[in-house]
């Protein structure tokens, strides 16, 4: 059985060659990721220049302010910048639709600003060529063209009856079939990811990612599990179509359909179903509840003067001014604490949010294998959701611990009730470290997206299952 | 006309007995319902938040003019009074709002809605500081894109005309009614025109229907803006037509046809406009990240230094002609008056920097729309969205707008705080006010030269195909 699967694949491979159209669109896609991938380095390299240099002239700055009190050093503030991951290059991801720097200053944590898709007008809604796109939406396009007629042909010339009746089971033919497709496939993947891979070795300037080789190999490992699917369910298809129209109609609707219009339905639909706050009334809940409190008994009037309390009692004195501390710092910190926890009560009720959004378009992988080999894609280049999240994360952490030291040391050198008669220079803004940035570990995509992770898997596991068993002959 | 009705009469009979063909047509319609609906949804929730807004615009200044009429007696109430009658507090505490309110049928094509702020809250304080604030946003959803009546026209109407037409007569050919056709003493062409103008009635009308939907569900219209409307979808879905008539000119089988006729569906939809993005990506970077510095929060090196103070003050009054001879009131409120002329100075020194960041951002989108004419498609999108003002031109005017709406605020109260004047209760009918400045002829322009370009491409694009189709043979 073997053999006739060989024979068979050489006989399609022959067949194939010989078709200049095939050639052509093969050429076309082999162009247009060789530009999506270079286009992708040129834009990563300009990115990481600027990102770099805006990076070490924040730092220089707020390390050359000068001698100023702590907490005007607090608004004065600085900036991060979002750097692109070097996996962008392969799949853009969200890049285009997160901001890409944020200004860390007391009191007010910002959002980022600067979406970059505001740079573009409008045809930027068309979307932008990256290697991913190519292999998630046009390379099943070329798979489609050229299996759609693989058995429909054969029936209509006869030949498939003449083979069945030389004893080729229907198994051998189609696993010959998709043989000789998938090394089609291959012949554009593994010198593809080859080269990804030695530009990722060869970068070795980029420290934001991690785990790069093993991205590299999962994000093969998908592409090669979704391509695979996709071959073999367009060369099922075939099998099952009176005629190569129908195949071709009702591949190109499958196409269309689970590659275009479910994936924006359903990410249209996961908003309707769980709408999002305008900035306004989110920002203005948060101010309530800063001033009002979380519960009644925790105004800002109510937990200074618990504050105020607990510090003169503690001390054994009488009045602020006999603390061993400047108890305006005490009061700034504890109102940044505060601050903190109604943030990040807010923030959890707005990720969820976010996460029931996404989870529609996820759920919906299981319909439309796109969805999940996109997401899928992003989580390992580091340009999805969760990574820039993190990113966010990672920037307020490193905010709070800004104005905690700036705070801190404020209470520590300073007397109450004077400020501008203390100011302090660079040996504490020094204490501050340099924001770095490193994405989270890969085994955290199993954990985010396991739903993308089961449905392609499941994807695949129902293509083993329509290969035609072996005892099928007609 | 006989012949016509006759032929017509069996088109509709065969669409009737077409289960796969219904069930487009069905779809098609339940999607496009689906897509008003969103697109509705979401401009009635932007109408949700503006309306929020503005109420709270309303209440604040409701209480400042209030404030005029209280006894005083309390200290929020002298506080409040002090806020609305001194310039020295108000200037920086009195919030206005810029609004761009959507159009009447925004609904109908998101546009750039979604991505840019609809709104701002503006005081006098710094411009920058307040001007590149995001709006909330799922990431993942503006990349997707919006599920509005536009990408239904623009997406999914093209697959319709595709479906119907791809086998008008090669279908003929491979069932072997060919001969007997050209036995009619009419001529072949005649009778595909007479089917396409079938499929042409049934496929814009059902385009005008739904977009008649998408205008009652409106709350105003004007006859201009939907003449506008359905002009260009006729000129699109024209355009696919012709290019479904140029390919059945050519007379390839009906599969090849199909194949040629997705994959230009695939060229104008996706892959043109998505190498563009990039192509403008890697030739027009526009580097944002210098421009983050201009958001900071700065106030002056020492609070308490008055003659740093008020050599400020004297630097901001060599600018303002208007203000000259007040030098001699420095004395009084000096800091506040330090502080606004720090955020004027601030503004002026960084507003070159903001100007280049947004020149970069025009000339990008003009290379950009140099290729309009080249793809119906993208075309129409921009036209569509020029209509119905959600395009990204319109929110360049809103920026600039919000420039000068910002110098009125600032003019307003930074005047009367250098002239040692108190802000009136009769000052309060001559608040600044928001006015968005566009330039409707530019966009007039615009909306006619693409409606022009999509119906000469049409027109040479039939043209060609009525000459091709008596000249090939099959």
């Amino acid at each position: 059985m073997k053999r006739q699967v060989f024979l068979i694949a050489g006989k399609e491979l022959k067949g194939m060659a010989r078709q200049n159209s095939l050639k052509i669109l093969f050429v076309i896609i082999i162009m247009l990721l060789g530009f999506a991938l270079y286009a992708g380095y040129i834009a990563y390299k300009q990115q990481r220049i600027m990102v770099d240099t805006a990076q070490k002239e924040r730092r220089a700055e707020w390390l050359d302010q000068g001698n100023k009190h702590p907490h005007i050093a607090a608004h004065y503030g600085t900036y991060v910048f979002k750097p692109k991951t070097l996996l962008s290059l392969f799949d853009f991801g969200l890049d285009t639709y997160t901001g890409t720097s944020i200004y860390l200053e007391a009191h007010y944590p910002h959002e980022f600003m600067f979406r970059p898709v505001q740079g573009y007008g409008n045809m930027i809604r068309f979307g932008e060529l990256s290697a991913a796109l190519v292999l998630q939406l046009l390379l099943p396009l070329l798979i489609i063209f050229i299996t759609f007629q693989t058995f429909t042909k054969e029936k209509e010339t006869g030949t498939l009856k003449l083979l069945v009746s030389q004893g080729v089971s229907i198994r051998s033919i189609y696993l010959g079939k998709v043989l000789a497709y998938t090394l089609i496939v291959f012949t554009i993947m593994v010198p593809f990811f080859t080269g990804l891979y030695i530009v990722g070795v060869i970068e070795k300037t980029s420290s934001v990612i991690s785990n790069m080789g093993l991205r590299i190999l999962l994000l093969f490992s998908v592409y090669i599990g979704y391509l695979w699917a996709f071959t073999n369910f367009s060369v099922w298809i075939s099998l099952k179509s009176s005629s190569a129209r129908n195949a071709l109609l009702t591949l190109l609707i499958f196409w269309i359909t689970t590659g275009i219009i479910i994936p924006k339905t359903s990410a249209n639909l996961g908003e309707t179903l769980h709408p999002l706050p305008s900035t306004k009334t989110y920002k203005e809940s948060i101010q309530h509840d800063i001033e009002n409190g979380m519960s009644p008994n925790d105004t800002k009037e109510k937990r200074m003067a618990r504050l105020k309390k607990d510090y003169l009692q503690e001390y054994g004195v009488d009045s602020l001014n006999q603390l061993p501390l400047n108890f305006g710092g005490i009061q700034m910190q504890e109102g940044e604490e505060y601050a903190n926890k109604v943030y990040d009560f807010h923030d959890a009720a707005l990720y969820e949010k976010f996460e029931l959004q996404n989870r529609a378009g996820s759920l919906m992988g299981f319909i439309a294998p796109y969805i999940a080999v996109r997401n899928l894609s992003m989580a390992f280049a580091a340009t999805d959701w969760y990574s820039f999240n993190d990113f966010q994360e990672k920037t307020n952490t490193y905010r709070r611990h800004l104005i905690r030291t700036m705070n801190n040391d404020m209470a520590k050198n300073s007397r109450y009730g004077e400020f501008y008669e203390y100011k302090a220079g660079r040996n504490l803004w020094e204490t501050i470290s340099d924001f770095k940035y490193l994405t989270p570990k890969v085994t955290m995509i199993f954990k985010y997206y396991w739903m993308e992770l089961a449905s392609l898997s499941l994807w695949v596991l129902i293509m083993f299952i329509l290969i035609p068993s072996s005892s099928k002959t007609n | 006309m006989k012949l016509i009705l006759l032929l017509w009469q069996r088109e509709g009979i065969s669409i009737v007995r077409n289960t796969f063909q219904m069930i487009m047509l069905v779809t098609i319609f339940l999607l496009g319902m689906y897509a008003i609906y969103y697109g509705y949804s979401k401009i009635t929730d932007q109408h949700k938040t503006i309306k929020n807004v503005e109420h709270i615009e309303r209440n604040e200044f409701e209480r400042y003019k209030n404030s005029f009429y209280s006894d005083h007696t309390t200290v929020k109430e002298k506080q409040l009074f002090d806020i609305a009658s001194n310039p020295a507090y108000a200037w920086y505490r009195h919030g206005y709002h810029a609004i761009l309110h959507p159009h009447s049928l925004a609904h109908m094509s998101l546009g750039q809605r979604d991505i840019e702020p609809y709104y701002y809250k503006l005081t006098g304080t710094s411009l920058y500081y307040q001007l590149f604030q995001s709006e909330l946003a799922n990431p993942l959803k503006l990349y997707v894109g919006n599920f509005d009546m536009s990408f239904v026209l623009i997406y999914l109407f093209p697959l319709l005309i595709i479906a119907f037409t791809y086998g008008l007569y090669t279908e003929e050919k491979e069932n072997g009614m060919l001969p007997l056709l050209r036995l009619q003493t009419i001529g072949l062409r005649k009778i595909l025109l007479i089917r396409i103008a079938f499929y042409y009635i049934l496929i814009v009308g059902l385009g005008i229907l739904l977009s008649s939907i998408g205008f009652f569900v409106s709350s105003e219209v004007d006859i201009l803006t939907i003449s506008l409307w359905l002009s260009v979808v006729l000129c699109y879905l024209s355009f696919w037509f012709a290019l479904m008539f140029f390919l059945i000119s050519l007379k390839k089988n009906s599969s090849l046809t199909a194949i040629s006729a997705a994959s230009l569906w695939l060229l104008f939809l996706i892959v043109l406009p998505a190498v563009l993005n990039v192509y403008a990506n890697i030739m027009y970077p526009i580097d944002n990240t210098s421009l983050a510095d201009v958001t900071r929060r700065r106030s002056l090196e020492n609070e308490e230094d008055l003659d740093e103070a008020k050599a400020v003050v004297l630097e901001y009054l060599q600018n303002r002609n208007d203000l000259k001879g007040v030098d001699s009131l420095l004395n009084v409120n000096i800091m506040a008056k330090a502080y606004a002329a720090f955020t004027a100075l601030n503004d002026n020194h960084h507003r070159k920097e903001v100007s280049d960041y947004f020149n970069q951002i025009m000339l990008r989108q003009k290379r950009i729309s140099l290729f309009r004419w080249a793809n119906p498609a993208v075309n129409t999108q921009e036209i569509l969205n020029e209509i119905v003002e959600s395009d990204s031109e319109i929110f360049q005017s809103f920026y600039l707008s919000i420039e000068s709406f910002h110098k009125d605020i600032t003019s307003f109260y930074v005047d009367k705080l250098f002239l040692n004047k108190e802000i009136t209760s009769k000052d309060y009918e001559t608040l600044p006010k928001f006015n968005l400045k566009t330039d409707s002829q530019d966009r007039n322009q615009k909306i006619r030269n693409g409606l022009i370009e999509v119906m000469v491409t049409t027109f040479l694009l039939f043209s060609l195909s009525w000459i091709l189709f008596n000249k090939t043979t099959f």
